[in-house]
């Protein structure tokens, strides 16, 4: 094991020596700030509308999905969705607690929820997706591989050194569109009561298992949750950058798998045996904040079992594919 | 070589304690989605009185609420504004004060029985007990139950009453149920709200034009009017507005093509209606 060690920091420096840190965090200081006006934007004209009163805004909130309950245009799984949100809401309103408290980490809260599925797991391939076929287009594969190593010793430093930087992706987004929204939105907010617990039941909401958590411990929770789906996606970039030699390639795989997803997340829910792909499970969040699940029967441990066999899977296919293959050119 | 070492101490040691951190909460939140424990919930507030005593002629900011079916909500208007909107802007218009909608809570096809237990949800409750003018319309969909479907075969058809669904006779059947839960509505509100105007939108008979229904729906809207007169003649905060006569003459003009709510004129018509009895 003392081999590793050396390779996983020659990895890491690789990592920061060629930037691709660096576009994360640029990525996010130029995405966060135009999110966040657009949505202070938004709230402002909401607040305009409503007299500057919440409750008004919700009352009118639960009113409206009420109305498109009874429209025959409304799609079943919709109107279960907006009946769960009915319910959520008059419980936010039995309670007296705003559900959209404007400040930044109502922000990252929410934006974070939005970004699981699509906006980090693009962050984590712009190292992922590189990794090893990054070596291979230059061709310094060849170098890497006539040290007296084993091959598979090469390959794990280089999957260590993905996960640190799949930590240190997702801690800096969440401290980046904190520390942004916060500018916009005013730095308090820890304490805010946020509930979870709303167990669904078909349209139904279960409130007896509710519980208020203060928001900056729902937001570690969904950091946790951001982090577990993360590494999975990193294990999956990893095992497309090893079987694809193109660094391009490899990312529009990827890519494509990820829209899938989400396209498939709208309208899968008569296709009742897609919940097995990875893609549609990625929304981990939602069952913290107790948004019905996309496809009837998928639970957390679904999900996270979904997802484990994934990445473990595509380890596995990694390690066995690096260390038997011929590296030619 | 130096700065390789400091870049791999403090990637290293920053990233180990981001994962330990994520970790935690990942732990946490397992827990806390898989075993939930009903905890304890921050206590209701309780709900805000209002104070001011003074009707809404006297005050400079007029606040509207408006609640009950589809016409509350304005179906049929294709502007969607209804005569909640239409009222908030002639009301502004004639008094020059500034008013406001503080909520349209309408929703389509609400019966008598849907809006008993709405008016004790405690969103609803806050913006009635807001309120300095309430706009209710109710009822319609109590009396004619069945009958929009009805009306909908005949349109489609467009032969005479033959394919009819609705029985004449049943109008009146429900009528007796409906009132009582009118006047519970009514009163209720006044508990919610012991300040603020009630506006009770009289209903019309849309099927004036039809003419096995034109009679049985004419006496079962006015019965179904006189029921409610009850309840409001013994509240002087209470009116009724009056739209059977608007509409008796007048339903190619001021219905909209479902052939039962009103469409745009035929909102601007009970707007100004309700303006002329509370300005």
């Amino acid at each position: 094991m003392n081999s590793v060690l050396p390779l996983i920091k020659n990895e890491t420096i690789k990592i920061i020596k060629k930037k691709r840190f660096y576009v994360i965090l640029l990525i996010l200081l130029v995405l966060v700030p135009i999110f966040t006006y657009a949505q202070m934007r938004s709230a402002e004209q909401t607040r305009a509308k409503f007299h500057g009163d919440w409750r008004l805004e919700v009352q009118q909130q639960i009113t409206d999905n009420e109305n498109s309950l009874g429209s025959d245009r409304v799609p079943e799984e919709w109107k279960k969705y907006r009946k769960v949100l009915v319910q959520q809401l008059q419980y936010y309103l039995d309670h007296d607690i705003n559900p959209n408290e404007p400040n930044g980490v109502t922000f990252t809260r929410e934006f974070m929820a939005n970004s699981i599925t699509l906006f980090i797991p693009l962050l984590i391939m712009a190292i992922a997706s590189d990794i090893v076929s990054g070596e291979r287009t230059t061709g310094t594969i060849k170098m890497l591989l006539t040290r007296p190593v084993k091959r598979w010793k090469v390959l794990l430093s280089k999957l260590v050194a993905l996960y640190m930087f799949t930590s240190l992706t997702v801690v800096a987004a969440f401290v980046i569109t904190y520390v942004i929204s916060g500018a916009f939105f005013g730095y308090q907010g820890f304490n805010l009561p946020v509930f979870t617990g709303f167990q669904i039941t078909g349209s139904n909401v279960d409130l007896s298992a509710v519980h208020a958590v203060p928001q900056w411990k729902y937001l570690l929770m969904q950091g946790g949750l951001v982090w577990f789906v993360s590494l999975t996606v990193a294990s999956l970039a990893f095992m497309v950058s090893v079987l694809i030699r193109s660094t391009a390639a490899s990312i529009v795989v990827m890519m494509a798998a990820l829209i899938a997803g989400s396209i498939l997340t709208n309208m899968a829910s008569a296709w009742n045996s897609a919940k097995y792909l990875f893609m549609v499970n990625l929304d981990l969040t939602d069952y913290l904040s107790g948004t019905p699940a996309p496809i009837e029967g998928m639970t957390l441990g679904f999900s996270l079992t979904v997802l484990s066999v994934w990445a473990v899977a595509a380890l596995i296919i990694s390690f066995l594919v690096f260390t038997r293959r011929d590296i030619l050119n | 070589m130096n700065s390789s070492k400091w870049i791999w101490r403090i990637v290293s040691i920053v990233s180990i304690l981001a994962t330990l951190l994520l970790l935690i909460g990942f732990v946490y939140a397992i827990k806390d989605i898989q075993y939930p424990q009903a905890g304890q919930t921050p206590s209701a507030a309780q709900p805000q009185e209002n104070h001011e005593a003074k009707g809404p002629e006297a005050k400079k900011e007029i606040k509207i609420a408006a609640i009950g079916d589809s016409l509350a909500k304005g179906t049929g208007d294709n502007t969607g504004m209804g005569f909640a909107r239409r009222t908030v802007n002639e009301l502004a218009k004639d008094t020059g004060k500034k008013v406001i909608l503080l909520n349209n809570l309408g929703i389509n096809g609400l019966t008598t029985t849907g809006l008993l237990p709405k008016l004790e949800e405690r969103g609803t409750q806050y913006v009635l007990g807001q309120a300095d003018i309430i706009l209710l319309s109710i009822g319609g969909n109590d009396l004619f139950q069945g009958a929009e479907s009805a009306v909908k075969g005949i349109a489609g058809t467009s032969s005479t009453a033959t394919g009819l669904e609705l029985d004449p006779k049943d109008l009146l059947k429900g009528l007796p149920k409906a009132s009582t839960q009118l006047k519970a509505i009514l009163e209720r509100i006044r508990a919610i709200n012991p300040n603020a105007w009630i506006v009770y939108i009289g209903l019309y008979n849309p099927f004036g034009d039809i003419k096995d229904l034109q009679i049985p729906g004419n006496q079962a809207v006015s019965s179904w009017n006189q029921a409610a007169l009850e309840t409001i003649n013994k509240n002087s905060n209470m009116m009724l507005v009056p739209t059977f006569d608007l509409f008796q003459h007048n339903l190619d003009k001021y219905l909209s093509s479902d052939h039962f709510h009103p469409n745009g004129d035929g909102y601007q018509q009970i707007a100004e209606r309700i303006v002329q009895a509370i300005r």
